[in-house]
């Protein structure tokens, strides 16, 4: 375990690590683009520059390995200068059109200028023109002129996805970075490369144009995309959820998470939920409170002959949840009819290697682990008889919250619906659940941002998440349904909407604000 | 409130003074009525004052060569504005040179303070405070100003061209 000296301060490393690596684990800043702790090293960028004692020059810190007694330091006049004109390099060429630039706000060029530049640039030059909005792929569009030839993207693609579909074309200043003759960048991890990119050459479609960065917030979260259940932050305002992002979590995701579990901000939105319960009977709907429609089933729910009243659930909810909801049925109702819901049968154990599973529920393994509890072995086969022969005539069933992942989800509303009483949870809107003609009931539920709970992924372990914001602020949690059912009493607090969870106590609120909240708290670089 | 009574025999001189100020009334008076050309004050509405072109005014969005929105949706303008009375909904153009342009621009003109840090804010030139002040309404006008308006309105004839032109930016190379 080599010593060193960082900055003043004596820190052990591991033996091999790179200067910045111990600069990472000091939690020093050092500027650099090209280097990126999940990829390999490239040395192109130039501007981790240190000064190591001994030594005439500054050296690169990513390219460096520690040696016993190196004397390290990022903040002479020396190294900030090598840094400054680093930086002026770097944007001889770039076009500097932040305003339309979708990364401003958060774009390396700009925070390193910040920090080290601040000069007047001495190039006399005309710019290099190189193409702009260029269509890489389904998800990803490049703009060259920007681009700082890093080379993460690359690298991405050849040591991450292992796609290889971007590579660098031309020499000196004209080179590009493009997609390999006849090939798009379209892989199921592409949108990493826009995040990992330090300026804003790559950009994603979905998101580009739609909000400014500073107008969001951000808040650290699961992804309930598989069962894998990467740790991910989401980004959000007032106007709704814009984009979800991985954040490294060294035993699930690591650095990166994939396009699939990219989209799970989209059910969120108010435009695609349940506002209010509905109760129907021949086709003839009703708006009630989703609380008050949860009680009044708790009357009949308890009248009902145990034998005639199951529960489905699909794996998309938190253990604690699942607790209360499977406690009320066995213990309240003193049905043992709970029944798991499946869906993409075929693909459950599928992996492709880096994170997607075929189970595209967050938490399979909590909730087997809570029928397991309860000693609940009742299986599909029981549900079709059941329903056949007439004997489950109430069924509660706690839907989907993602519905795109549930290919099956028309096929169960018609199997399901067949029972004379239907109570349906579920969080979205669902065209054919709302065409059913007999008794339903829709209820409301919240979505994972809008709770605090635990997801337990592929390998048992427990995650636990917080809640982010409020949506639909009547929306009932899976236990409050379960509280209200079982005639419990209980208090919901409708919280406002897009109220954050991680307000500085000094904040000041205004409620029609779109707050600049990225220089709210940025802080230092 | 503590009130000072100052009785002294000074204050009983209070009449000079009310005739003092009355002469200065007088003698504007008669000045105004047979001088009328110097007179300050204006008839309004019938007569109005033109004030220097720099006037703060109601605002006016710029326009290119070929008449389209100068503005680049950045948003700039809305994270300065300390009102947040501008609201923006930017859109991808199908021309890459333009790629990005506002598909609405929305002023709340009566939470406007006229403050001009949206011009100041802007850094294509794209929205200017123009000269005009007198913008009353009736019940029901809106007051909500969008493209149309800002852009385009009758007294602006066809729009005001922006002095920042990126065609001719991209040619000296910039
Ligand atoms: S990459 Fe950064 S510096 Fe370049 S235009 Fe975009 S925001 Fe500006
Ligand atoms: S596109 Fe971005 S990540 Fe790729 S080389 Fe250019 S700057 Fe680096
Ligand atoms: S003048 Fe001031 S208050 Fe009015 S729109 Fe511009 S920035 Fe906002
Ligand atoms: S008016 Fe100017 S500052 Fe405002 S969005 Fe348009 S280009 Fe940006
Ligand atoms: S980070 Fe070291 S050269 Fe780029």
């Amino acid at each position: 375990m080599p010593k060193c000296t960082i900055n003043g301060k004596e820190v052990e490393v591991k033996a091999g690590s790179t200067i910045i690596e111990a600069m990472y684990q000091e939690k020093e800043s050092i500027a650099h683009y090209c280097y990126h702790p999940g990829l390999s090293v490239a040395g192109v960028c130039r501007l981790c520059m240190v000064e190591i004692e001994g030594n005439p020059r500054v050296q690169i810190a990513c390219n460096t390995v520690v040696t016993e007694g190196m004397k390290v330091n990022n903040t002479s006049a020396k190294v900030k200068d090598a840094v400054k004109w680093g930086l002026d390099f770097h944007l001889i060429n770039h076009p500097l059109d932040c305003p339309i630039c979708d990364q401003a706000g958060e774009c390396g060029l700009q925070d390193q200028y910040m920090e080290f530049g601040k000069y007047d640039p001495e190039m006399a030059e005309r710019k290099q023109k190189k193409h702009k909005v260029v269509d890489l792929g389904p998800t990803v569009v490049l703009d060259s002129e920007r681009c700082i030839l890093c080379s993460r993207c690359v690298r991405f693609t050849d040591e991450v996805s292992k796609t290889h579909e971007l590579g660098l074309f031309n020499r000196g200043d004209r080179t590009e970075i493009g997609t390999v003759e006849g090939k798009q960048l379209d892989n199921k991890y592409s949108l990493n490369t826009v995040d990992i990119c330090p300026v804003g050459a790559l950009t994603s479609k979905d998101f580009r144009f739609r909000q400014r960065v500073w107008y969001l917030k951000d808040a650290e979260t699961i992804c309930p995309g598989c069962s894998t259940g990467c740790s991910t932050k989401v980004y959000f305002n007032k106007e709704g959820m814009f984009r979800v992002k991985p954040v490294y979590n060294e035993s699930v995701n690591g650095h990166w998470m994939c396009d699939e579990g990219r989209a799970t901000y989209k059910f969120i939105n108010r435009e695609h939920r349940l506002l209010k319960a509905k109760k129907g009977k021949s086709g003839q709907w009703s708006e009630v409170a989703p609380g008050a429609a949860a009680k009044e089933l708790s009357g009949i729910l308890k009248g009902t002959n145990a034998d005639s009243l199951g529960l489905v659930l699909t794996a998309q909810y938190s253990v604690e949840e699942y607790e209360a909801i499977v406690s009320t049925f066995v213990n309240t109702f003193k049905s043992k009819k709970v029944f798991f819901w499946v869906n993409n049968k075929e693909s459950f154990e599928s992996f492709d290697g880096l994170l997607l599973r075929g189970d595209k529920n967050p938490n399979t393994k909590g909730l087997l682990k809570i029928l397991d509890k309860y000693g609940l072995t009742a299986t599909w086969g029981d549900l079709k008889s059941g329903i056949e022969k007439g004997e489950l005539k109430t069924l509660v069933v706690a839907g989907p919250e993602n519905q795109a992942v549930f290919p099956d989800l028309g096929e169960k509303i018609t199997e399901l619906s067949k029972v004379p009483k239907l109570i349906w949870l579920q969080a979205g809107k669902n065209e054919q659940l709302e065409a059913l003609t007999g008794d339903v009931t829709l209820i409301p539920l919240k979505t994972y941002v809008e709770k605090d709970g635990t997801f337990v992924n592929h390998q048992g372990l427990e995650q636990k998440f917080k809640r982010v914001t409020t949506v639909v602020s009547e929306a009932l949690t899976l236990d409050q349904a379960a509280q209200l059912m079982s005639g419990q009493e209980i208090k919901i607090t409708t919280a406002d909407t897009f109220i954050e969870s991680n307000r500085r106590p000094d904040e000041v609120m205004l409620e029609h604000r779109k707050k600049n909240e990225f220089v709210f708290k940025r802080g230092t670089l | 409130m503590s009130v000072v009574q100052n009785n002294s025999e000074k204050n009983k001189w209070y009449l000079v003074g009310i005739l003092g100020g009355m002469g200065i009334t007088m003698r504007h008076l008669l000045k105004n009525l047979f001088n009328k050309k110097q007179m300050e004050t204006l008839n309004y509405p019938e007569e109005k004052y033109e004030y220097s072109p720099r006037f703060k005014g109601n605002h006016v969005l710029t326009v290119k060569k070929d008449g389209a929105l100068r503005c680049t949706a950045c948003m700039l303008c809305a994270t300065n504005c300390p009102a947040e009375c501008i609201k923006i909904t930017a859109a991808e153009h199908s021309d890459p040179r333009v790629e990005k342009y506002p598909i609405s621009y929305e002023i709340d003109i009566l939470r406007c303070v006229f403050c001009g840090f949206c011009e100041e804010a802007c850094p294509v030139d794209a929205i200017r405070m123009g000269p005009e002040w007198q913008t009353p309404g009736v019940n029901g006008t809106n007051f909500i100003y969008d493209i149309n308006k800002l852009a385009y309105r009758p007294n602006l004839k066809g729009g005001i061209q922006t002095h920042v032109d990126d065609e001719e930016r991209h040619k000296s190379g910039i």
